[in-house]
């Protein structure tokens, strides 16, 4: 059940893991793809594998599937080293980026293919099929080839013929790139309530942050060969752990600060941005005058006209653009030294009772549990 | 329209009459009455039905569809498996000489394949006959099935390869259930590509055959030295015929391959 998932399994020491990844490095010839690499997922998760081309996310994902073999380390699933194994061995299946439809089948063959090299009896291939293009939607497809398929239909054949052998584990390679903005919303959606139903342990690769943040019980946020971070999206987003994965993750702006010890609020800082102390509520241990950077995410950041009562945790500047997206607004605000910052503002009125303009001067402010001190 | 101006007109009649011309007359003349070659005496096809009459000519064509038959399926068989290798190995040190040498035998003078391999088999003791002329035919003719291999396999998707084996799916099965017939428009038009080129080849043969491997390319060849005659021309129509029909044939199976190909997988 996904239950599992509810009890978040990876803060309980009593779960044993169903993916072990444990200490897997990974060389092509004098590169380093996947350095030193250890990671638990557990039964049941849709795991995300998150960061930008190049940084490892694909070859790990290969490794998994057993198309790329470890130089150093192993892989566990369920207990049992996979390491050695050959993919067509593995009780593993993939969905491929380029979805790799085997163009001269029809679409039923397609979704067959994998249960006809297990040697099931036919009925039980029909009717496993079946369950498969019901589940997809894609009843009245059957006889079609891939050629004769729009991308989210060829999309959907890629995740039947991947699920058909109702493998331990589904790995997915950009599973929805090739999609446009609305379709991809909606198979989102689509592949969350299938994940669930099936009850399969997903681990996914994707550079858009979005999705990581739409489909995941965690994301593994990976850099240069390595996890930077791993944590559920919400805790990704508020509590990045340095500068990089705040950046990476949605919009931030990110300054710098003097550390000047804590008090009753808790840390104190010197910002040369808005030459004052701000506070901010997390505790954090280092010595007085170490640099270190603050990170507010735009919607907690409170765009008025009007000065606040208080005198902490404000910046002061003019508005130097405004871009409208409907539901909110996001207001590019110049301060005195020249740095720009964003802040968005939900457009609750239908009027544009609140005059901010472009030009306006305007007060930014922020709550001290709503900025995140980061290290580094 | 602009397309079908009187110079276009004009330089495509030029240009196909120049291609074609002899070959017609060659084929009308197959159909003439008259012993005479250049007298047009009337329609008929007797020499078609001489022809049949004829046993070296028989037995020249017998030779020439074996060795054909036989060249062409080793030839492709090789060749299939030298364009697998050169996609496979993807870029490797002295990749271009390597795969530079699978096409050299295209450009290289005839006189000169023939010559080198009648000097091996010279060498080695072999009796020149059908076996030989069959062997020197494979190797000039498995770099172009190589290269019609090599050129749809450098648009062949390998995570199609992966995405077998990872439905379980053996290496081996793998490549006969989705690599091959995948391939197969390209293997197929790469055979009759040989067969053709084995059936044409007059220079090659010449140099390997030995006594009872006379080809057909080489009766016809010896035929003209006593002077050209209507059985001449009905044998040679013929063989345009087989050589058109392989053509035409490797062609539509290179494009109905095209039209297969997935729509861009991106759309």
């Amino acid at each position: 059940m996904s239950e599992t998932i509810k009890v978040s399994p990876w803060l309980d020491s009593s779960h044993k893991p169903y993916i072990q990844i444990q200490n897997v490095t990974k060389r092509f010839g004098e590169f380093t793809a996947i350095d030193n690499l250890t990671l638990d997922i557990y039964k049941n998760e849709f795991f995300s594998l998150l960061g930008p081309s190049g940084c490892g996310k694909t070859t790990l994902l290969r490794m998994l599937a057993g198309f790329e073999k470890i130089t150093n380390g192993k892989i566990l699933l369920d207990g049992e080293d996979i390491s050695e194994i050959p993919p067509h061995l593995r009780p593993i299946n993939m969905m491929f980026q380029s979805y790799a439809l085997f163009p001269h089948m029809t679409v039923e063959k397609n979704i067959a293919f994998g249960l006809k090299q297990d040697n099931l009896p036919a009925n039980e291939i029909n009717q496993r099929v079946e369950e498969m293009l019901e589940l997809v939607e894609l009843t009245d497809f059957a006889n079609r080839k891939p050629n004769q398929l729009s991308g989210g239909q060829s999309q959907r054949v890629a995740l039947a013929r991947s699920l058909a052998k109702r493998p331990k584990l589904l790995l997915l390679d950009e599973p929805l790139g090739a999609l446009d903005k609305r379709l991809r919303e909606q198979t989102q959606f689509e592949l969350m309530d299938i994940q669930e139903k099936l009850e399969v342990t997903f681990v996914i690769v994707t550079h858009d942050q979005e999705e990581a943040m739409t489909v995941s019980s965690r994301i593994g946020v990976m850099d240069s060969g390595n996890l930077v971070q791993v944590a559920t999206p919400a805790e990704i987003y508020e509590a990045p752990i340095n500068k990089d994965v705040a950046d990476f993750i949605g919009d931030v702006n990110i300054l710098k600060g003097i550390y000047k010890g804590q008090n009753e609020v808790g840390t104190q800082l010197f910002s040369e941005d808005s030459n004052s102390i701000v506070f901010a509520t997390q505790e954090v241990g280092a010595s007085v005058e170490d640099e270190m950077w603050f990170a507010i995410r735009p919607e907690k950041l409170e765009i008025s006209k009007v000065a606040p009562s208080h005198d902490h945790n404000i910046l002061k500047g003019t508005i130097e653009d405004i871009a409208y997206g409907g539901s909110f607004s996001t207001y590019h605000v110049k301060l005195d030294n020249g740095r720009i910052l964003k802040a968005i503002r939900a457009n609750r009125e239908r009027t544009k009772e609140h005059h901010l303009t472009w030009d306006d001067e305007v007060y930014l402010q922020w709550a001290p549990h709503s900025a995140v001190v980061l290290l580094s | 329209m602009k397309k079908f101006g009187s110079f276009n007109i004009f330089s495509l009649i030029v240009g196909f009459s120049f291609l074609y011309i002899p070959i017609i007359l060659l084929i009308l003349f197959s159909f003439n009455e008259s012993r005479l070659v250049t007298v047009w005496g009337g329609f008929s096809t007797k020499w078609y039905g001489e022809l049949l009459q004829n046993q070296g000519i028989k037995d020249a064509a017998w030779v020439t569809i074996k060795v054909a038959f036989f060249s062409s399926t080793i030839a492709t068989i090789l060749g299939t498996i030298a364009g697998l290798v050169m996609t496979r190995f993807g870029n490797f040190k002295g990749r271009t000489l390597f795969s530079g040498m699978i096409y050299a035998p295209m450009v290289m003078p005839e006189v000169i394949i023939g010559l080198s391999t009648l000097l091996m088999f010279v060498a080695l003791a072999i009796d020149r006959g059908i076996f030989t002329v069959t062997l020197a035919h494979i190797t000039f003719s498995m770099c172009y099935v190589a290269v019609v291999v090599q050129s749809r396999m450098s648009s062949y998707d390998d995570s199609l390869t992966e995405a077998a084996l990872d439905l379980g799916c053996t290496p081996f099965r793998t490549f006969t259930l989705i690599t091959l017939p995948i391939i197969l428009p390209a293997v197929i038009s790469g055979w009759l590509l040989s067969f053709t080129l084995s059936l044409d080849d007059l220079v090659i043969a010449s140099f390997t055959s030995g006594p009872g491997s006379t080809t057909l390319p080489m009766k016809i060849y010896s035929m003209v030295r006593l002077g050209v005659t209507p059985e001449i021309n009905a044998v040679s129509t013929i063989l345009v015929g087989v050589v058109t029909l392989g053509v035409i044939t490797a062609s539509l199976i290179g494009r109905r391959q095209k039209q297969q190909t997935p729509k861009a997988q991106h759309t």
